[in-house]
């Protein structure tokens, strides 16, 4: 993490470009005694060692689903003040429209939150809800890689790809960084979601979901095991000779290493993924045999989250809908035209194995070092979408959530107007919510920085501040 | 590495401030009691080494701070002379917009007279210790200077070696010709030497080295596949990517002749003045000729966004993310510098203001992504010679085609005001059918028309969200349902891959109001009920969310139709249709009635005409089209050009003329164009400024990149970023010598290639020595040729050349790697078997963004959101799962093992002069051997396409 001009070329040998040994060492997957020997510490003491991130990409609807509006309830069918000419995404609006689910307290903090969210709602007094999020954009694309890299645009390193290049594997049998697809697809803007950026590749996400599991893992049908163990020792020691020919090259160790790793993570990786280890219980409390396939396959994939951070994979990010459809709001949460149908499609596939997968973390004191985020790209505006029955974007209000490690519970950062159609008291960013990500990782957002194409690169770019009112 | 300057703090800089000041102690003492105080109190706050920003790069702690000045440029004091000293008249607040301290009440006249009164006394300064490290550059950066004459005196080799001997090292030991014919092979061409081609070259190389080495460089520059491999380079400079980023990700098939270009251009050894001038405005100075004008396709081969806002702020910043695409590209492919950082504010490192930015834009303001038809003047007179008359044909057929429909439109619409219609038209929300009870094993739902157009006038876009079908008498029910054993069958009209429920006609039957059929072609639904029943109703809706005050139809809703049924599925029986309900639209009527009334004689007229018709269609597809080329479309007039304050578009400040860049005003010859001056001409100027002889960017930047190229690592290690925060060259005048020889050869970059091939320091070996790894590890002096991984493109091209499977065929179309499905986005998918269509060369695989492949993506091919001017070169488990594992190595295995012959001993000797051209020793033998007789030879090709020995070259 350097700080200084002078440390840009020295970091960009280590990290980006170098062939040795001690460059490889850095790289998220790497062989024990190596990462020992480049162990990473944070700037400062850590409150959490992984993250958790749940990303519901179509913008989820804020007022829909955590933001409660008791004046958007009363003003319901009448015009926005001020609101008449806005023109947003799609065009016009019409009229404010109150949510179609009511909202109810719940827990001891007695936060409200939508009862469409039944089996989430008992969680709140562990969440910390951030009410004012903005964005800079009001496209899906640019918004979901905003909401994952700081970034409109691609080409920059998600959160989890600079998580795994500053503090590095913490089970190198398994990939630093997963990204967990939903049945239904990619989310809006797809790979560049979890992409590297301009980060070594190592630093980039890995897809792994219990619907497809990690390329190129498995032996091919057509080898038996006899001879791929034959053919890797014959390999093992044709390199080992090439190896001794050629002294004071460290590169050609590394990469004998790497194949002893990928022996390794193919030992490792399919036991992590096979949910026929979990009791039925544990399948039930999930969902994952539900009726709704896509809830079930959902529930797999919170199932594997867990599985993933139990056995110290870095950077979990799961997502729940996909990609913008040719019909708004079929595939994901963007729900411009029929809210309630939509929302009656999405949120039950949400409710059940997220908060089961939130009770499951907490039981098993996973959340003494897991950081649980909540995202989405945006939020949707209070009117209704002129001529239709939906809500169309509004990257002036959004809200997030955190919980678990480092996190105080039942508390709420900023808040949006009356109507929720801006983020008004204690506005806060995408930069921000990362540098208190950040923050929670023992990480000073401000030094974790990369030399790329003439700048000394952030994550939080040159903004963030700490949100500290929703940290324990 | 070489060591930077260290920042001197700033209390070591008054530690040395020693000597100079004794030659005046009456000067030195005035400055410390009238100067330094007032210095310290009011300015360094803000022009210090110790400031928490420094402004204006202004530097008043230091003698050498002053005299080199500020971003004016200028020294801030004229020693003697107060009047022209900025510094003095900005206290003095002579100009109103340069006053003082800032936002401060003006110093008071007694302090302004000291100051005046020491300026006019020669400013004697005793703070002259070593000058300040700069914390970003101004324009005496080194990489804005001009380039200096060519020293032809020197070679290559003198300034290694020089630099070498300063650190007490020297070059290595001449590389042994096999190493030598690979590397030079690899490096040139991107594909390992055959055998035959390392014994001839050896055998050459041991009667007379240098000729063997001029020979075959030579002969290597003279391939066609050194276009390939340093193309390849030349595309991950100018961030060629094959679909469009962002939310859509289309990929775009017709961006290749841009790489073909690239190719030949490096093939021909195009001189780079010329060919930069092509990438800018390539349509402008070759009008006319595809070959040229398909160049300035570079303006828009980056990411762009193409999802539409209604809302206006967005829709301007797209637009400006769009050019700052094009902007990046140009001057980081270059100039080598990032003009992109002065987008919001002037650059914070370098000497950029944000007005530079905005002149770049400038130039760019007309450019739009899009394609358009490339087509020499012969090209385009041909085609419409050859469309010319059957296009006639097609209006005069079309015309009578329409008059004929008319006469028939007129007699039905007369008829439809004959008609009453006797039941309401179709309700989108439910509309229901009764009929007498009938026994049906099956119905069918034969749809003749929607709601958006009568039948034949467009295509139709129908949807349905549920279509019910209730049983005879007491406790009738819905017996279409799924969960009651219906099953539903019809086309769709949309897919999506990747979630293949979606859009199929089975959610019409699913009870929920929720998801859509989309309506395909025959537009016909069959439901099989799960027995035979007595049925007397059916119903269907378009409207999601019945019940429930949002519910609208979407899309088109089913108005024209027949209910059928049957109990065998072969004999259908019509028991309801829409002929008596009111039609959705007069036009739906009159196309009803269309049928009744035309005659005999009018259907056979249009019949015959629509059968003359289809044959000029035929005729007129089959005259081939003009190419359409991904290359940009231009808008000749556009928009005024405003510096974005603070990078908002939505708030403009000062007009910026299309003109040169500030940075580079000293040392080459400025321009500036009118504002209305066309867009072709803004692109020519500033092409023809990065072009000109002394421009010292563009010549640096480019003989970087070539030697990085050969080398691993440029002189100055960030070739696409020659400012502060960029590195420092390690060997500043080979750099230059290099950029003079460029300029000075025409910008051909063979020349400089063939310079660097003969070079001592190119044909040293690898070997390592810890006495000078301990100096220099990483070899950036080169005490050694740096040994490297192939890249991902060398990888598999090798891999194809050892199986024997590499199709050499050049240009056209890529291949692909991926499937991908496009719905309202692009998806890919990484193909899990690669067929012949794929083993060419992986140059021209179709490199669409996001799109990881992992036989090249897990081997460093970038994601092409930016421009790529130095890969990165990771070592990593997913490599070795996917090179093992893969199918396209079993493939490869499998072909290369075909390719050996004789028995196991044979068949090693053999692989090993396939895959590493030499020969295997006898340990490798016996151990080859062992394993082929246990497992086969493919599980030995296996292991040969993993070693070391393929992907490290020395």
């Amino acid at each position: 993490m350097m700080t200084r001009p002078l440390d840009y070329t020295r970091r960009h040998f280590l990290g980006q470009m170098t062939t040795g040994l001690t460059g490889v060492a850095l790289s998220g997957l790497f062989t024990r005694e190596m990462l020992a020997a480049a162990a990473r510490p944070p700037h400062f003491a850590p409150k959490a060692k992984q993250v958790l991130q749940i990303f519901c990409p179509g913008a989820a609807s804020h007022l829909d689903l955590w933001d409660h509006k008791p004046m958007l309830e009363k003003f319901d069918g009448t015009p926005m003040p001020g609101g008449e000419t806005e023109v947003t995404f799609q065009g016009k609006n019409g009229n404010l429209m109150k949510s179609p689910w009511p909202f109810a307290p719940a827990g001891r903090s007695g936060k409200m939150i939508s009862t469409l969210l039944p089996h989430l709602a008992p969680h709140v007094d562990d969440m910390a809800f951030i009410h004012s999020m903005t964005s800079r954009t009001n496209t899906h694309g640019p918004g979901c890689i905003a909401m994952n890299t700081c970034f409109p645009r691609e080409g920059f390193p998600s959160a989890g790809a600079w998580l795994s290049y500053a503090l590095g594997s913490l089970n190198d049998n398994l990939p630093t960084y997963v990204a967990i697809q939903d049945l239904r697809g990619e989310p809006p803007n797809g790979k560049a979601n979890w992409g590297n950026g301009f980060l070594p590749a190592q630093h980039q996400g890995v897809a792994i979901a219990a619907q497809q599991p990690l390329r190129n893992l498995a032996r091919p049908a057509a080898i038996d095991e006899r001879e791929d163990r034959a053919t890797r020792a014959f390999l093992e020691q044709i390199n080992a000779e090439h190896a001794a020919a050629h002294p004071g090259s460290d590169e050609l160790r590394a990469r004998m290493e790497a194949y002893e790793l990928a022996a390794r993570m193919q030992l490792t990786a399919p036991d992590v993924c096979d949910l026929s280890r979990e009791p039925a219980h544990v399948h039930a409390l999930y969902g994952t045999n539900d009726a709704n396939k896509l809830k079930a396959a959902y529930a797999r994939n919170c199932l594997l989250s867990r599985r993933l951070l139990e056995k110290g994979v870095r950077y979990v990010s799961l997502y729940c809908a996909s990609r913008a459809s040719a019909v708004d709001g079929l595939l994901n949460w963007d729900a411009h035209k029929t809210l309630r149908a939509d929302y009656d499609r999405h949120a039950p596939i949400f409710d059940q194995p997220t908060a089961a997968l939130l009770a499951d973390l907490k039981q098993r004191g996973l959340l003494q070092d897991t950081v649980v985020l909540w995202c989405t790209e945006f939020g949707r505006m209070p009117t209704h979408q002129e001529g239709t029955a939906g809500r169309d974007h509004n990257p002036d209000a959004f809200t997030t959530w955190m919980m678990g490690a480092g996190v105080r519970g039942g508390v709420s950062h900023g808040a949006t107007d009356d109507f929720g159609r801006r983020s008004v008291q204690d506005v806060a960013t995408v930069y921000d919510f990362y540098a208190t990500v950040l923050h929670l990782l023992g990480l000073d957002h401000e030094k974790l920085t990369y030399y790329h194409n003439g700048a000394a690169r952030r994550l939080t770019d040159v903004h963030g501040h700490v949100l500290k009112s929703i940290l324990t | 590495m070489p060591p930077r300057t260290a920042p001197i703090i700033r209390g070591l800089l008054l530690v040395v401030a020693t000597a100079a000041w004794a030659a005046d102690p009456a000067g030195v003492a005035f400055f410390e009691q009238k100067v330094r105080p007032v210095l310290a109190e009011n300015c360094y706050e803000c022009h210090s080494a110790g400031a928490k920003k420094i402004k204006a790069n202004l530097l008043l702690d230091s003698k050498a701070g002053w005299e080199k000045g500020g971003d004016s440029g200028e020294p801030a004091l004229v020693p003697g002379q107060p009047e022209r000293s900025l510094l003095i008249r900005s206290i003095q607040h002579v100009d109103d917009d340069l006053q003082m301290p800032p936002k401060k009440p003006k110093l008071p006249d007694a302090v302004i007279a000291d100051l005046v009164t020491w300026v006019k006394m020669g400013a004697p300064d005793p703070r002259d210790g070593a000058p300040l490290a700069a914390r970003r550059a101004d324009k005496s950066w080194w990489s804005l200077q001009p380039v200096p004459p060519l020293d032809a005196t020197k070679t290559v080799d003198d300034f290694i070696t020089a630099k070498l001997a300063e650190n007490g090292l020297a070059l290595g030991a001449a590389a042994d010709p096999r190493t030598l014919i690979r590397r030079m092979s690899y490096d040139v061409t991107g594909l390992p030497p055959t055998a035959a081609e390392v014994a001839a070259f050896t055998a050459a190389y041991q009667r007379d080295a240098d000729n063997a080495v001029r020979e075959l460089a030579d002969r290597l520059l003279a391939s066609p596949h050194y276009g390939e491999r340093w193309g390849r380079h030349w595309l991950d400079v100018t961030r060629f990517g094959e679909s469009n980023g962002f939310e859509r990700n289309f990929v775009i098939d017709d961006l290749w002749p841009f790489r073909d270009y690239v190719i030949r251009s490096l093939n021909e050894d195009k001189p780079f003045d010329r060919l930069i001038t092509e990438h800018l405005a390539g349509d402008v100075v070759g009008k006319g000729d595809p070959a040229v004008e398909v160049a300035s396709a570079f303006l828009v081969a980056g990411p762009y966004d193409d999802v539409k806002n209604q809302d206006v702020a967005a829709t301007a910043n797209i637009r400006a993310a769009t050019l700052d695409d094009i902007i990046t590209a140009t001057s980081g492919a270059f100039l080598g510098l990032t003009f992109n950082c002065a987008r919001c504010h002037n650059h914070k490192f370098d000497p950029i203001p944000t007005e530079d930015y905005y002149r770049l834009r400038a130039a760019f303001e007309g450019v739009t992504h899009g394609r358009r038809v490339v087509a020499s003047e012969a090209e385009r007179a041909a085609f419409a010679a050859a469309t010319a008359e059957p296009n006639r044909r097609k209006t005069k057929l079309t015309a009578e085609i329409e008059a004929l429909n008319r006469a028939v439109q007129l007699r039905a619409k007369a008829e439809l005001t004959r008609r009453p219609a006797a039941r309401p038209k179709i309700d989108p929300q439910l509309t229901e059918e009764r009929f007498a009870p009938v026994e049906a094993r099956y119905v069918k739902f034969v749809i003749h028309a929607f709601t958006g157009a009568p039948r034949g006038q467009r295509p139709a876009s129908g949807r349905l969200v549920e279509f019910e079908v209730w049983s005879a008498g007491e406790g009738s029910r819905n017996v279409a349902l799924a969960r009651n054993g219906g099953r539903a069958e019809g086309a769709r009209s949309a897919v999506a891959d990747d979630f293949p429920e979606a859009y199929g006609p089975q959610v019409v039957i699913d009870g929920e109001f929720g998801e859509q059929w989309f309506i395909g072609s025959p537009a016909e639904l069959t439901i099989t009920l799960a027995q035979t029943e007595t049925i007397e109703r059916i119903a269907f809706s378009n409207a999601k969310g019945r019940n429930i005050s949002e519910g609208n139809a979407r899309g088109e809703t089913p108005c024209e139709y027949e209910v059928q049924v049957s109990l065998d599925g072969k004999a259908w029986r019509t028991v309801a249709d829409s002929v008596d309900r009111e039609p959705w639209t007069p036009a739906h009527g009159i196309e009803r009635l269309r049928r009744e009334v035309i005659t005999p004689e009018e259907e056979a007229a249009l019949a015959a005409l629509n059968r003359d018709l289809a044959q000029v269609q035929r005729e007129l597809n089959a005259v081939p089209k003009l190419r359409q080329v991904w290359a940009g479309i231009y808008v000749p007039e556009p928009e005024r050009t405003f510096v974005h304050q603070g990078g908002d578009p939505m708030k403009p400040a000062a007009p910026v003329p299309p003109a040169s860049l500030a940075v580079l005003d000293r040392v080459t010859a400025a321009y500036q164009l009118p504002p209305e001056t066309p867009e072709s001409e803004r692109r020519l100027a500033l092409a023809r400024w990065i072009t000109q002889a002394d421009n010292p960017l563009t010549p640096r930047v480019l003989a970087n990149r070539v030697w990085q190229y050969h080398f691993g690592t440029g002189i100055v290690d960030t070739p696409s970023d020659f400012g502060f925060l960029g590195g420092r060259p390690s060997h500043p005048e080979l750099l230059d010598y290099l950029a003079a020889r460029l300029v000075q050869g025409g910008w051909r970059i063979k020349a400089l290639h063939r310079e660097i091939l003969l070079s001592c320091t190119y044909r040293q070996g690898t070997a390592y020595r810890a006495e000078a790894a301990k100096v220099d590890k990483d070899a950036r002096l080169l005490w050694r040729f740096p040994p490297r991984r192939l890249s991902a493109e060398e990888l598999r091209d090798t891999v194809l050349e050892v199986a024997g499977k590499l199709d050499r065929s050049m240009g056209g179309p890529g291949f692909r790697l991926y499937k991908f499905t496009q719905n309202n986005v692009c998806t890919y998918f990484p193909l899990d078997r690669h067929g012949p269509e794929t083993y060419r060369r992986a140059v021209y695989h179709q490199n669409a963004r996001a799109s990881v492949v992992d036989v090249l993506n897990d081997f460093d091919l970038p994601d092409i959101a930016f421009a790529a001017p130095r890969r990165a070169n990771t070592t990593t488990p997913l490599q070795a799962l996917t090179l093992l594992n893969h199918s396209f190595t079993l493939d490869m295995a499998q072909a290369f093992a075909g390719r050996l012959s004789g028995d196991p001993a044979a068949q090693i000797v053999q692989a090993y002069a396939f895959a590493f051209q030499r020969q295997p020793s006898p340990k490798e033998v016996a151990a080859g051997t062992a394993l082929i007789a246990a497992h086969g030879l493919p599980a030995f090709c296996r292991a040969l396409l993993n070693a070391n020995e393929l992907i490290y070259l020395e």
